[in-house]
């Protein structure tokens, strides 16, 4: 291994730490990890491939049944589509969260970060209050005179997005604050003296530095957004299942363990490569300012 | 539109640029813009930070904005560069009124503390910048953009990036980038200050030799008076949003202009004294007694007979022993400094004010020790006199 590859770690007082003490700090969390994480996990991926006998008809009935494949999809496109209208709606935000300071700055930061003091249930049945047949959206549509009939917008996909949306959204937001407020304010300034003007300063120099946090936070939602399981239960219609109400049935309903298994071990896989896919587009390092 | 007029303005340049050869006739087609900074103010809330400043920069002229922190430096340069909107004032570059244009129409070329290359980009890139943004095609920019790296002897680095470069070598860049338009104007804002002390001083000469070369007129902020006196032409010393003093370094040092000056550039002496009268030599009342008689032309402000007045002398004109030529002082000596070329003497008057010397050929005074009461003199043509009180 060479010197720049070794790992080193050090006390506060810049003396290095030793095996021990490395070992110990590290311990109880390699050890959550081991038994609530990889344990569990493997053991699903065992008992798809080997129950009832060792096979790879679990994986089969997965693949070969276009229902499976079409909820595996729409669970895809959701968590896409989620993190998409994520991006949209979040790096605004956090632009402006980098850029201000004072109360109204504090107080949007507030109000980026106090939803997650809440649970995703309450802020779930929120949304469900709203979007009933005769809730807040369409009473306000109907007194306008939009629309004479209400229309169905509880048990919808797109309630479900919007929904997702708003619960993960704070996960995009911040890890692009985060990005964009590591950027000196000289480079905007530079940029501005060479001749930039704004939009192209933003498209040239802030946009480019920012993209690290708008990929973490891209990965957190998008990743987060697969296995969501109350917002669809709550707010989906039952025709547009998503995997985990599938995998939940399976296991809750049918019972049916190594199946639902098997449904878990596809969804890994998709995240696996989706995840390879993305890093080395966007070529990570590079983009850190670290020289490959 | 703007932009396209000024594309072809550089390719005009450059056309002329290309066939000089030497660094003469660099220096003959001068491109440097004159700039006039008038009543400039800018106000923070009830703060000045810039309180009335006047400066006329020549064409070509290179000129050191220096002061403490807090003096209105920065402001001033970030007001031409057009971060900041003054309060109130005018800046005009050549003729052109600028106070109010945003930045990226100045075409004004700026150098910062801490380099600001767009770290995602490669060197070449980083230079071809300002190029880009004013619509020229790629082969064109990268081709100028080499030839600007080499003016700064960095050919051949185009490729690596930021990161890989040492911090001389970035600022290096940096400047690169700033001069590749030929911006008629290059702001420097505190650009060396980042660096350590040998670089600061290979980097001087470049950003002196590059200004020979190009004939650009430069404004260079900088809280290190050496470097103000080592570079500039001209160096305005400012105090709490006011220009104190502006000139050559040559008068800045030798005939301070205030008291404020006279303690900030270099080091000095000050001994309190009482104006007795005023004719055609000046009589002051010293702390312990004498009166000494003073050319007129010491007095650097007017004195007033009966008022309090600053008797301020650099230690490097204080001569051991006793001569026709000047006053006589008699110091007791508290600390005696080999500092190399010189000795440092720090000692006492006999009021108690301190009163430091610096004698070059320091070997033969060794016998020197704290304790010591050593006479010097103070020839009269070293001595300045300010109104008010030291403090």
């Amino acid at each position: 291994m060479t010197e720049a590859g070794r790992s080193h770690f050090w006390h506060s007082d810049g003396r290095r730490l030793s095996g021990l003490s490395t070992l110990l700090l590290l311990l109880p969390f390699f050890t959550i990890i081991a038994f609530v994480f990889v344990y569990p996990i493997l053991q699903l991926l065992v008992i798809s491939i080997l129950e009832p006998h060792p096979t790879l008809d679990n994986y089969a009935r997965v693949v070969e049944n276009p229902v499976h494949m079409r909820v595996l999809m729409r669970t895809l496109w959701t968590a896409m589509l989620v993190t998409a209208l994520s991006v949209v709606l979040g790096f605004p935000v956090a632009y402006y969260m980098s850029r201000a300071k004072g109360t109204v700055a504090a107080l949007v930061a507030v109000c980026v970060i106090l939803p997650l003091w809440s649970s995703v249930l309450v802020r779930t049945a929120a949304w469900s209050f709203l979007f009933q047949r005769n809730g807040l959206i369409n009473s306000a549509l109907m007194s306008l005179g939009l629309t004479s009939q209400p229309f169905k917008l509880l048990y919808t996909q797109s309630a479900v997005v919007i929904a997702m949306t708003h619960v993960l959204l704070p996960f995009m937001i911040l890890p692009i604050y985060g990005a964009l407020r590591s950027i000196p304010n000289d480079y905007g300034r530079a940029a501005a003296v060479l001749g930039a003007t704004r939009l192209r300063t933003f498209l040239e120099v802030i946009l480019p530095l920012s993209l690290p946090g708008v990929v973490s936070g891209s990965l957190l939602v998008f990743l987060t957004a697969l296995g969501f399981f109350i917002t669809p239960a709550l707010l989906g219609s039952p025709q547009e299942m998503m995997i985990s109400t599938l995998v939940s049935k399976q296991i809750r309903e049918v019972l049916d363990w190594p199946f639902a298994a098997a449904l878990v071990g596809v969804l890994t896989v998709f995240v696996t490569l989706l995840a390879i896919i993305f890093s080395k587009m966007l070529r990570f390092d590079r983009l850190m300012g670290n020289a490959s | 539109m703007g932009l396209g007029a000024r594309g072809r303005r550089i390719e005009g340049k450059t056309e002329g640029k290309r066939g000089s050869v030497n660094i003469v006739s660099a220096r003959q087609s001068a491109s440097g813009a004159s700039i006039r900074i008038s009543r400039l103010e800018k106000r923070f809330g009830a703060v000045s930070a810039v309180d009335g400043v006047d400066i006329d920069i020549a064409a070509g002229e290179f000129i050191a904005l220096l002061g403490p922190s807090g003096s209105g430096k920065t402001t001033i340069l970030m007001s031409v560069a057009g971060f900041e909107f003054p309060t109130s004032g005018t800046i005009h570059v050549d003729s052109e009124d600028l106070t109010y244009v945003p930045s990226n129409r100045r075409n004004l070329g700026m150098v910062f503390q801490n380099y600001t290359l767009f770290p995602h980009m490669s060197i070449l890139d980083n230079v071809a910048f300002p190029l880009k943004m004013r619509g020229l095609r790629t082969a064109e920019r990268h081709a100028r953009a080499e030839a600007a790296l080499a003016t700064v002897r960095l050919a051949g680095y185009g490729h690596r990036r930021p990161n890989e470069l040492s911090g001389g070598q970035q600022q290096r860049v940096a400047l690169a980038r700033a001069i590749v338009y030929q911006p008629r104007v290059l702001l420097m804002d505190e650009p060396l200050s980042a660096l350590d002390k040998n670089l600061r001083e290979d980097m001087q000469l470049e950003i002196k030799r590059l200004h020979a070369e190009l004939g650009i007129t430069v404004i260079f902020v900088t809280h290190d008076q050496s470097e103000a006196l080592t570079m500039a032409d001209r160096i305005a010393v400012l105090r709490d949003g006011k220009i104190q003093q502006i000139g050559p370094a040559r008068q800045l040092y030798e005939r301070p202009a205030n008291l404020f000056t006279a303690g900030f550039i270099g080091e000095m002496n000050f001994v309190d004294v009482r104006v007795e009268s005023v004719g055609d030599d000046v009589a002051v009342a010293l702390p312990w007694g004498e009166t000494w008689r003073l050319p007129a032309t010491a007095a650097v402000e007017p004195a007033v007979a009966g008022e309090a007045a600053v008797l301020a002398v650099r230690p490097e004109r204080l001569q051991l022993g006793v001569s026709p030529a000047g006053q006589v002082i008699a110091v007791t000596l508290s600390d005696v400094v080999y500092a190399g070329a010189a000795l440092l003497l720090i000692g006492h008057l006999p009021d108690g004010t301190e009163m430091r010397a610096r004698i070059p050929g320091a070997s033969q005074l060794s016998s020197l020790v704290p304790g010591d009461v050593a006479s010097f003199t103070i020839p009269t043509e070293a001595m300045l006199l300010y109104r008010g009180k030291r403090r």
